[in-house]
């Protein structure tokens, strides 16, 4: 458990806690908050190698694909939805054998994340059999039931080496408040080793008891505010979904692996040395109060996507 | 009210309105990410025969939400607003494998005439295409009361050297989620799967239900398709129920209720360009 009573870092300093060949479990869920900041870090500070493990994902496990840090995804969707289809860098880094492509299933990752959470070897569930999720997993076991009599799958516990969160507030020993779904970041967190997280904002303890924690400061080893720590994914109800980048992002990724070094890797991710650098080049404060402007009302928050 | 003067609707409009229509009162339904066509499915339902619903958004996990506008992705507080209460993720899927979950809708690149979905990747030895991957629609395919299966890319025109790649084959790559049979060829029951696997395929084309062994039937068609185009893009032979319908169309309030949700026109980024053009005639 982790229970110094301040564990502020800078952004290096957090990401020092991922080792090269780590299974990495990164919080969030498709373009809702991503911890793209601590992510662009790792990139820049190169430890590669990871086993990604997740449930549904997009910008976050392309952009690590396309920076080729990922020796393995475990996660159970890996794409832009319908907004711009499939990930490029992810499916070329899959195509060619680089990553391993180890697909998993929500509820399989529940289970598994739950049964390392309980201190229990694994957990069953009927689901998955007959499917050929059994060969691409052949961690996966069968039993028959000692009271029902039914054939039951058997799902490892599944313990990451470290959790990756961005969340909207926590205080100097770590308690966490997440607004909005959770998606797998508490489970996370109880399941990891480590757990390091950026915030929207630092605030005083007292302040974050009064307004809730979601997760508890003995599992959080390091923190640090970054914030825009999402972008281009949403952290409401500070910004939402900045899909005009994301639309950058998809043309360099589509247009294949040099031009998106070049073209979105190097601009954005190894000329920034720091956050504040990243959101000046997004288009400084003007981008990110456009962003904000959702809380206006339906009219101005469907104009950010139209 | 009815936008004065609906006379046809779209293709879209059409789809959400079939997939609507496979939605019962009073269950539980789930819908994933990335189905805008689906999204829309289930908040028709819930307006007009299905007020009981309780519609659980995916990604959010919002419950009976009332989103002013559909927005471009899933995970997006739009989708939650005025949701009456959340879950979470574990309880979403808790509520599916202890049997309460009525009813989920899945989809792949590949559909076999069993209901098998494949989501995961094409190419079976070699990894020819990446696919992004199921979701939770593995486990929620076994779980799930029933499951309708939809795709609005039925169609699979021959390319340069006349080969069609069908999105409804005989055989899967891969098995991302079950339906009515395993490849080895145990059922569902041999299984003891809690769900009764699909009951409805809903496609451009048309609709299929399922025989007593399980394997795919035609049940209807549009008024602009008929039965050889469809058994023409379609990799497996089907039978055709005598009682081919013609699908039905939403009416003009559901139309209207359908363009009110949707002014970014979300639901038809799910259609090829060729299929937003066609339009069939409502009758209010």
């Amino acid at each position: 458990m982790f229970v110094e009573p301040d564990k502020r870092v800078d952004l290096p300093g957090l990401v020092a806690h991922v080792r090269e060949g780590d299974c990495v479990a990164i919080g969030g869920g498709l373009s809702s908050r991503e911890p793209m900041a601590v992510l662009r870090e790792l990139i820049r500070q190169g430890a590669g190698g990871l086993k990604l493990v997740g449930s549904a994902h997009g910008i976050d496990v392309d952009l690590l694909c396309g920076a080729g840090l990922v020796a393995e995804c475990g996660e159970s969707y890996v794409g832009f939805e319908q907004d711009f289809g499939m990930a490029p860098n992810y499916r070329r880094a899959c195509e060619s054998g680089r990553v391993a492509a180890r697909d998993s299933c929500c509820y399989t990752l529940v289970q598994q994340l739950r049964a390392a959470i309980m201190g229990l070897p694994f957990l069953p569930l009927r689901s998955v059999r007959g499917t050929d999720f059994m060969d691409l997993h052949p961690e996966y076991k069968t039993m028959t039931c000692p009271y029902s009599g039914e054939e039951l799958l058997l799902a490892p516990a599944l313990r990451p080496d470290v959790a990756i969160l961005h969340v909207q507030y926590g205080d100097a020993r770590g308690n966490l408040r997440i607004e909005g779904p959770p998606v797998a970041d508490i489970l996370f967190a109880r399941a990891s080793r480590k757990v390091i997280a950026t915030v929207e904002r630092l605030v005083p303890g007292e302040q974050l008891a009064e307004m809730g924690v979601t997760i508890h400061y003995f599992y959080v080893t390091a923190l640090a505010e970054a914030p825009g720590g999402a972008h281009p994914t949403a952290c409401y109800p500070f910004y939402a979904y900045d899909r005009g980048h994301t639309a950058e992002y998809y043309r360099w990724a589509a247009a294949g692996a040099e031009p998106f070094r070049a073209g979105y890797l190097k601009p954005y991710v190894n000329d920034c040395p720091t956050q504040a650098a990243y959101l000046e080049a997004i288009g400084g404060p003007t981008a990110m109060e456009r962003l904000a402007s959702w809380q206006a009302g339906a009219e101005a928050w469907s104009a950010l996507y139209a | 009210m009815p936008e004065p003067g609906i006379t046809h609707c779209t293709l879209g409009e059409a789809l959400i309105h079939q997939i609507a229509r496979t939605i019962e009162d009073g269950i539980v339904a789930f819908h994933g990410f990335g189905s805008p066509l689906v999204q829309m499915a289930l908040h028709l339902a819930k307006r007009t025969h299905a007020p009981r619903l309780a519609l659980v958004a995916g990604a959010t996990y919002g419950v009976n939400p009332t989103p002013p506008f559909l927005a471009p992705t899933s995970n997006d507080w739009v989708m939650s607003q005025g949701a009456e209460c959340h879950l979470s993720i574990e309880e979403l899927f808790d509520l599916a494998a202890s049997g309460w979950l009525g009813r989920m809708f899945l989809s792949g690149l590949q559909i076999d005439p069993y209901g098998n979905l494949n989501a995961s990747r094409l190419g079976r030895e070699r990894l020819a295409l990446k696919l992004p991957g199921g979701g939770g629609g593995c486990n929620l395919a076994a779980d799930a009361g029933r499951v309708t299966i939809w795709t609005a890319a039925h169609r699979a025109p021959p390319d340069g050297k006349g080969r069609r790649r069908f999105r409804l084959v005989e055989t899967c790559d891969f098995v991302t989620s079950l339906g009515h049979r395993s490849a080895d060829g145990r059922t569902r029951a041999q299984l003891g799967h809690l769900g009764r696997g699909p009951d409805w395929i809903v496609t451009e084309l048309g609709v299929f239900d399922f025989d007593e062994s399980g394997r795919a039937r035609l049940a209807a068609r549009y008024p602009d398709v008929t039965v050889d185009e469809i058994r023409e893009n379609t990799g497996f032979a089907f039978a055709v129920r005598p009682d081919l319908a013609v699908a039905s169309l939403p009416a003009p309030d559901a139309v209207s209720f359908i363009r009110g949700l949707d002014p970014l026109r979300v639901h038809e980024r799910e259609l090829r360009p060729e299929d937003r053009t066609r339009r069939f005639e409502v009758k209010g």
